[in-house]
């Protein structure tokens, strides 16, 4: 465990005996088993504090513990809480199964919450990352992971099939990049765009960097990629531009170095549900303003936004969520993965942030990091742009694209809503899990 | 008419025909399947210059596209093949005299593309073959009907579909790290990030130093950016990793792309490791690129030859103060970036740069070079000096750096002026000056074959510069 997890292990017996002295004898851990404590209403997943073994009882545990837990914090019941977040404690671990690492980190969320310390120690989270943070490792991490799971590919097979489709005949190339991609969706469509004619457009990249953690890599990144395009023979020009320490809907057209003649494109992956819930109106009109071609837009398919004012219904769908994304990673990787580590390390911020970290107090580091579903953000576009299908090329594309990954993975085609298409989704195990979308003004 | 044209190219289809035992640039990386004509090359396949008598026929695309062009004149029933009719025909009863064939001596037939915009469309470059017109109509103007499953590629004809879809998935991808992919597109991404790619740049920026040459446009702009598309870039990498077999782009397109200063742009990359000159490196890599997903593995083989005619020795009468980057890089400074070895990974090219630029020229090889290819014939060149000198010294200097590429595909592409007056480049400046040179440069296509070429005239080109 990271210095922090044992800080905050230790602060938690130390909190939970002085808070409830009255329950001492029901909170340390050297005399009592949980079996024996009868104070509380104890569900019989109790029964087998071991975790991980077979049987009707230990399946899920995990999210049945976590459930009652956010439930008894919102309520206030403080001996519960003690209790569970105990029992959490003991069973949860970052190297065992789904289950113990849900509750490993779950558990993190939870007691912040209890203690209403979710700001420190996000904060604290984000440092020690940043600290170990550096492009090599940035690179390992995302290039492995997209070479297990389609969860990353899919968004950029879609958005580069619906760019290239939308710069047809352009030579003039535009993209204004702002993404947590780390650039990697830009080399296939170099590669796509040196190829596909015998006139090969001029690319010019606008990168808004939004986490403050990506800019040291992004200087690297700048290099390989401005190598690597002309590797491709295609005219080619990064610029960086920091989002991170302003409100992202503030930036200019001129920051932004849109210039006339210019086919503009305005690729967001991953980055809306980064910036605040009350921006992102603004956000959207920006692009607007800036009069793109094309817009894509990659989001996971979550909601930690309308329930963001309700704990324990925003606590269920995290739970959902990251669920899924857990059970995906442990499938996709080896077992003994590295790379799955750090990937779920970075989880817990997430966890943390959405769950017991104020808005209000405006983290301002860009990473509010409240996802919504694909309805609700073709709600929002659609106040400015209007959906454009994929082609039944893309899709293609991105149906040749799962196959290349193991099986569980499909299309999901999102028609609930109307009889029109809403974007293309990416299904895990028949859950919808990433929503791709093309607009355009 | 067609006479005269073919009389001319027959002079030049003798001096290439050495071509024909050089590996066809289309085996080596740039994925060609092996029994394709060369374009534009005439040679061991049915074309009209292999029949000056021919007979040229221009068929409507309709009845191109006619599946049955043998009609019986009895029924009016129609066949595909001439032997299914003639079979047909037994049924009939046919008297003694009417079973007979016309007598008449069938006369060779070529085909030209109905298409008017294709280069097939002169009676020059017809094609022989009623079946290779056909396809070839398909392919180029038609509408493609067949896709891939596994990776949604479109083709015209289906006989290249299927050929596609046995291959597809099972082709491997090596990145010079030695990391191996099954996936083309996590093999694009990750070459973009290899750390193979970043030591390149960082030897090329320590050569960008040492170039005082430069002939046209300023070394620092060229070095990192691209200015200036040359409309055949790209194929380098790009088709390197393509299966395509456009490989080849036509040749004709600008010629002014190798005169376009701003076009040398990338190709100062590939100045790189002067610093290697270990010889035997040639054959791994030569065996590493070939690996890069192309589809003639044999092919390397008949690259070894040619290899070693040019001798990647390890220079002895080298000028130790002619330093290769400087050199190599006023090159690429006036390269037209465009078919950079489309079939040549970009570390692959610097590596042989390095070697070539370190090695020692072989004056008779250059002769045997030259020569094979039939340089003697030169009554196609004209010049045009000044401007191009100066480019085409550098070009030269790249195109060694490519090796035959251009020569290659100069052959491959529209005029075989063009071929000469690229190879021609890649003389040492002094016979450069008894042949006349087309300004008009065709093939930018590089080939590895090439490579080889670049240390026997780049050190000359070097001492006559100075």
């Amino acid at each position: 465990m990271t210095s922090v997890d044992s800080l905050y292990n230790n602060t938690l017996f130390i909190f939970f005996t002085q808070k409830s002295s009255m329950e001492r004898t029901h909170l340390s851990p050297y005399t009592n088993h949980p079996q024996t404590t009868t104070k509380q209403p104890i569900s019989h997943t109790y029964s087998d504090p071991g975790g991980g073994e077979a049987g009707p009882d230990n399946d899920k545990w995990a999210s049945k513990l976590l459930l009652e837990c956010a439930q008894s914090i919102s309520y206030k019941d403080y001996g519960k809480i003690n209790h569970l977040l105990w029992m959490l404690n003991e069973l949860s671990s970052p190297y065992g199964d789904c289950d113990q690492k849900l509750a490993y980190y779950f558990l993190q969320a939870l007691f912040c919450k209890a203690t209403e310390s979710g700001n420190r120690c996000y904060k604290s989270l984000i440092s020690v990352a940043d600290k170990s943070h550096c492009f090599d490792s940035a690179r390992k991490l995302i290039l492995k992971f997209q070479e297990v799971s389609p969860w990353t590919t899919f968004g950029h097979v879609a958005s580069n099939g619906a760019i290239l489709e939308a710069f047809d005949g352009e030579n003039k190339l535009h993209i204004i990049d702002i993404s947590n991609t780390l650039c990697t969706q830009w080399p296939t469509l170099l590669e796509a765009l040196a190829t596909r004619s015998d006139d090969t457009p001029s690319l010019k990249l606008t990168v808004v960097v939004t986490s403050t953690m990506a800019r040291s890599v992004m200087k690297e990144i700048t290099q390989r990629m401005e190598k690597f395009a002309r590797l491709m023979g295609v005219p080619f020009e990064l610029n960086l531009i920091n989002g991170s320490n302003k409100r992202l809907w503030q930036l200019t057209k001129e920051e932004l170095n849109v210039q006339e003649g210019e086919a503009i494109a305005v690729n967001c992956i991953g980055a809306l549900r980064r910036v605040e819930v009350e921006d992102r109106g603004d956000v959207i009109r920006l692009f607007s303003s800036l009069n793109p071609r094309i817009v894509t837009v990659v989001e996971e398919e979550a909601d930690f936004t309308s329930s963001r004012f309700d704990f324990v219904k925003c606590f269920e769908e995290c739970l959902r969520y990251y669920t899924l994304y857990f059970e995906m990673l442990e499938e996709s990787f080896t077992p003994t993965s590295n790379e799955r580590l750090m990937l779920e390390r970075e989880c817990s911020r997430s966890i943390v942030r959405v769950l017991t970290c104020d808005d209000e107090q405006n983290i301002d580091s860009g990473d509010c990091e409240r996802r919504e579903k694909g309805n609700q953000w073709c709600e929002r576009l659609k106040e400015h742009f209007s959906l454009v299908g994929f082609s039944d090329d893309v899709v293609d594309d991105v149906k040749a694209l799962l196959k290349r990954y193991r099986t569980g993975w499909s299309l999901a085609h999102d028609r609930t809503n109307s009889n029109e298409d809403s974007g293309m989704m990416l299904a895990w195990k028949d859950e919808p899990v990433v929503w791709a979308s093309a607009w355009k003004p | 008419m067609i006479d005269k044209l073919v009389t001319e190219e027959n002079i030049t289809s003798n001096g290439f025909s050495n071509t024909n035992n050089l590996p066809p640039a289309s085996s080596f990386p740039p994925p060609i399947k092996k029994k394709r004509n060369l374009p534009g090359t005439p040679g061991m396949y049915h074309t009209s210059n292999s029949y000056p008598e021919a007979e040229v026929i221009a068929l409507s695309p309709k009845t191109l596209m006619a599946t049955n062009r043998f009609m019986c004149e009895i029924c009016g029933k129609g066949f595909q093949r001439d032997q299914n009719l003639q079979l047909h025909r037994r049924g009939h009863n046919l008297p003694w005299k009417l079973k007979q064939r016309t007598s008449k001596e069938v006369r060779k037939r070529v085909y030209v593309c109905p298409e008017k915009s294709c280069v097939h469309n002169h009676p020059s470059r017809a094609l022989g073959d009623l079946t290779g017109i056909k396809k070839h109509f398909c392919r180029k103007h038609g509408e493609k009907k067949w896709k891939c499953a596994k990776c949604s590629k479109c083709y015209a004809v289906q006989s290249d579909w299927k050929a596609h879809s046995k291959t597809c998935g099972t082709r491997e991808y090596k990145c010079d790290c030695g990391t191996i992919f099954s996936r083309r597109d996590s093999f694009i991404t990750h070459r973009a990030f290899c750390d193979a790619l970043a030591e390149e740049t960082a030897r090329v920026t320590a050569a960008s130093h040492f170039n005082n040459v430069t002939p046209s446009g300023s070394v620092g702009n060229i070095n990192y950016h691209f200015v200036g598309p040359p409309v055949l870039a790209g194929p380098t990498m790009a088709h390197h990793f393509s299966n395509s077999s456009s490989i080849f782009k036509p040749i004709l397109t600008n010629p002014e792309n190798h005169l376009d200063p701003t076009q040398q742009d990338g190709l100062s990359l590939w100045t790189s490791s002067n610093n290697n000159s270990n010889g035997n490196v040639n054959n791994n890599e030569l065996r590493d690129l070939h690996q890069l997903g192309h589809q003639n593995h044999p092919s390397h083989s008949e690259y070894q030859p040619n290899w070693g005619v040019f001798g990647v020795k390890n220079t002895s009468d080298h000028d130790p103060n002619v330093s290769a980057p400087p050199s190599l890089l006023s090159t690429l400074n006036n390269l037209p970036q465009t078919h950079a070895s489309a079939s040549m990974s970009a570390t692959a090219l610097l590596q042989k740069a390095a070697q070539m630029g370190s090695t020692s020229s072989a004056t008779t090889n250059h002769t045997s070079f030259l020569g094979s290819f039939g340089v003697n014939s030169s009554n196609n060149y004209n010049i045009t000096t000044d401007t191009v000198a100066t480019h085409v010294q550098d070009e030269n200097k790249f195109c060694g750096l490519y090796g035959t590429s251009p020569m290659m595909n100069s052959y491959r592409g529209s005029e075989l002026e063009n071929d000469f007056s690229s190879l021609d480049e890649m003389y040492p400046p002094s016979k450069r000056r008894h042949i006349h040179v087309e300004e008009h440069h065709g093939g930018q296509t590089r080939d590895f074959l090439g490579v080889g070429i670049q240390p026997i005239s780049h050190p000359r080109i070097r001492f006559d510069h100075v």
